[in-house]
């Protein structure tokens, strides 16, 4: 086999300094970031996220939740979690001056163009809200925000918010209960998009409420992996590399995107969980079995795409574009 | 008996045209001249299908209004200045900045309603970018920027023209420069025909692209050794650099590293769409080195000849496409950097047009 024309692609990454840290929460801190030179940063639409690169091991996604208006900083806020990874706990130690790895940003939450939004946040979920928000409001669409969150001072950007009065609602656990979905979600609209995101439990009511909208009205952010079921072992199957013009094997033991590198192309990636959509691969050919959680079930469906890092084949061939 | 003149309800004299111009954004900023193209006369330019007409205020600001009057379809273009206004040809209305009809010749009272549409402007100097899509989002996207244009540390030439073919031509082109050593072999630097070619790196953010290929020391191009004072076989490591900053502008570079220090080349192209098959595109060699005439002149002819060779080029494809209609291109792994503008582009005319 000879060696394909070397080509690498990465992701945009830059040491950044950290130019303020404010607390819009309890528990919730929001840090800026700007390039240590002044430079302006890469280009963002509302929904993007980045990557902090907190050490070799520590990589997490946070949604950018200021302005794309503004190309000198970029915004995280970030909910101390402390019974999860470390991520968040490293984020809230960060001071101003501190520099910081970021990676990005990438969007697979987009706003796409509608006359009518329903967003819907769960807590810390408000952070991609917040530049749709501003958007879809410049726009002049018709939309509306319901917030819920466990309690009033726990809820980040309340005051952020006020501006928008009666197109907001805020509904604080220990004072009005849960959101009410039945309500919010109960007259399916084909001029309207949801947009949530919010803790996995919120998820999964909106997305059950959902399941009458109609198909492509939902959009939602995950970043923790969506439980997926697997049938029976994993097996091997062949790889057709396209655009590279190589075929291998991709054994039971490895994932597409590791075959795809041991065959020396290289692939994006970053969260190798099926959460961040780094790794979207066009399919040319072949039947997918989609265990990621960034695809909507028709984007899964039409087989169009798939993330290397966790799907895989359920024919004996797979032939991407790459 | 009188005849009331006045329509009952305002008139929509802004109806959006027809979308054209499918495949690209309208929610970016395009420029539509040169900053010193626009000035006290009224400049007419087609973009993304639409027409418009800029010019500048007596303050000097840029104004950019839809290039046809709201009483009879004819240019404003076609008409003069007063003031900050501009006066249509054939009918004599009068259009303030902002689009509104503030006056007709027949009657005292301006009918109500009255106005064309009035496009968000941005003169950086260099060019007036104009924002053809909703123009409430025009605040929420910075425009690119290209200061070297305005650093008299570079010296810049440059010219301008329409090709006939559509942007993602031209953008496919600029992702892929390879092509030199075919098109104008004489311009091509040896570090493109010398060996194997090094590595592409590129770099993706959500709506940028830039790559790089770093030379192993190579000679640098005959016509610019002298110009360098180095000596023509002498090798020196170079740098080939491209950057998708956004829809409407594209730079490249080309560094020389020398015992002098780095020489480096800026290429700039800002590309508007005109319609579906054609392509404004402004060109800008600037460098850091030889700021001489001399070495204008010797450069002008080459780098002349070889974007008309690649205009050529482009609009031959677009011909052929024309004719026998589009086909799937047969890509290669030095297309990494086209395969994700294509994906950018493609994403950013999915969610402006609410097909994704």
């Amino acid at each position: 086999m000879t060696s394909p024309t070397p080509t690498v692609v990465n992701e945009y990454e830059a040491d950044v300094v950290v130019t303020a840290v404010t607390r819009p929460a309890e528990d919730v801190v929001e840090v800026t970031m700007a390039h240590p030179d002044g430079l302006a940063l890469p280009g963002w639409t509302p929904g993007a996220h980045i990557d902090l690169v907190l050490d070799h091991d520590t990589v997490r996604q946070y949604s950018l939740c200021g302005s794309p208006a503004d190309p000198s900083a970029l915004k995280v806020a970030v909910l101390l979690a402390p019974d999860t990874r470390g991520g968040s706990k490293r984020v809230h130690e960060l001071t101003p001056g501190a520099t910081v790895r970021i990676r990005g940003p990438r969007n697979h939450f987009p706003l796409v163009s509608a006359p009518r939004y329903l967003f819907v946040a769960g807590g810390i979920g408000i952070t991609p809200l917040l530049p749709m928000i501003e958007e879809a409001d410049a726009a002049g669409a018709d939309w509306h925000l319901h917030y819920g969150g466990r309690t009033r001072s726990s809820m980040a950007y309340l005051d952020r918010l006020e501006q928008y009065g009666d197109r907001v609602t805020v509904v604080p656990q220990d004072e009005a209960g849960l959101l009410d979905l039945a309500t919010i979600l109960g007259s399916p609209d084909d001029r309207t998009l949801v947009y949530c995101c919010g803790p996995e439990p919120l998820l999964q009511a909106v997305e059950e409420r959902c399941a009458s909208w109609p198909s492509g009205a939902l959009h939602l952010e995950r970043f923790s992996p969506k439980a997926v079921e697997r049938e029976g072992a994993d097996t091997a199957f062949e790889l057709v590399l396209q655009r590279s013009g190589i075929t291998t094997t991709v054994p039971e033991d490895k994932s597409v995107l590791q075959a795809m590198r041991d065959a020396g192309v290289s692939v994006l990636a970053s969260c190798m969980e099926g959460t961040c959509g780094t790794c979207e691969t066009e399919v040319v050919e072949g039947e997918i079995d989609h265990r990621d959680s960034v695809l909507d079930p028709d984007e899964q469906e039409s087989g169009e795409v798939m993330m290397v890092c966790v799907s895989r084949c359920r024919g004996a061939r797979l032939v991407l574009d790459a | 008996m009188r005849i009331s003149t006045v329509p009952t309800s305002p008139a929509d004299t802004t109806a959006q045209p027809r979308r054209r111009c499918v495949d690209v954004p309208h929610n970016a900023w395009y420029a539509a001249a040169t900053s010193d193209e626009v000035g006290r006369a009224p400049l007419s330019r087609r973009m993304l299908g639409n027409r418009v007409v800029v010019y500048r205020t007596v303050a000097g600001d840029a104004v950019a209004l839809e290039d046809r009057c709201a009483h009879r379809p004819v240019p404003l273009s076609s008409g003069r200045l007063e003031g900050d206004d501009i006066v249509a040809g054939y009918t004599g209305f009068r259009y303030a900045p902002d689009g509104r009809c503030v006056a007709v010749p027949t009657q005292a009272n301006v009918p109500i309603g009255a106005r064309v549409r009035a496009f968000p402007v941005h003169d950086d100097g260099s060019f007036v970018w104009v924002w053809t899509g909703d123009p409430n989002l025009a605040r929420l996207r910075p425009p690119p920027q290209a200061p070297w244009l305005q650093d008299p540390e570079w010296v810049t030439f440059g010219d301008s023209w329409v090709t006939q073919a559509p942007l993602r031509l031209l953008l496919d082109n600029f992702s892929d420069i390879t092509h030199v050593a075919h098109v104008r072999p004489e311009v091509a630097p040896p570090a493109l025909v010398a060996g194997p070619m090094p590595p592409l790196e590129v770099t993706v953010s959500e709506t940028g692209m830039s790559f790089a290929r770093q030379y192993p020391p190579v000679p640098v191009p005959a016509w610019q050794a002298p110009m360098l004072g180095v000596p023509a076989d002498e090798a020196y490591p170079q740098r080939e650099e491209g950057e998708f900053l956004s829809p409407g502008l594209w730079v490249d570079r080309w560094h020389a590293d020398t015992p002098e220090g780095r020489a480096s080349f800026v290429f700039t192209h800002a590309l508007t769409p005109v319609d579906e098959t054609s392509t404004r595109h402004v060109w800008r060699v600037s460098r850091n080195f030889a700021d001489s005439s001399a070495a204008t002149g010797t450069l002008t002819p080459l780098m002349d000849g070889y974007y008309r060779a690649v205009r050529e080029a482009l609009e031959d494809m677009q011909r052929i496409v024309s004719e026998d209609g589009p086909r799937a291109d047969v890509l290669v792994a030095a297309d990494a950097a086209a395969v994700q503008v294509r994906r950018i582009m493609d994403r950013l005319v999915a969610d402006e047009t609410g097909t994704r």
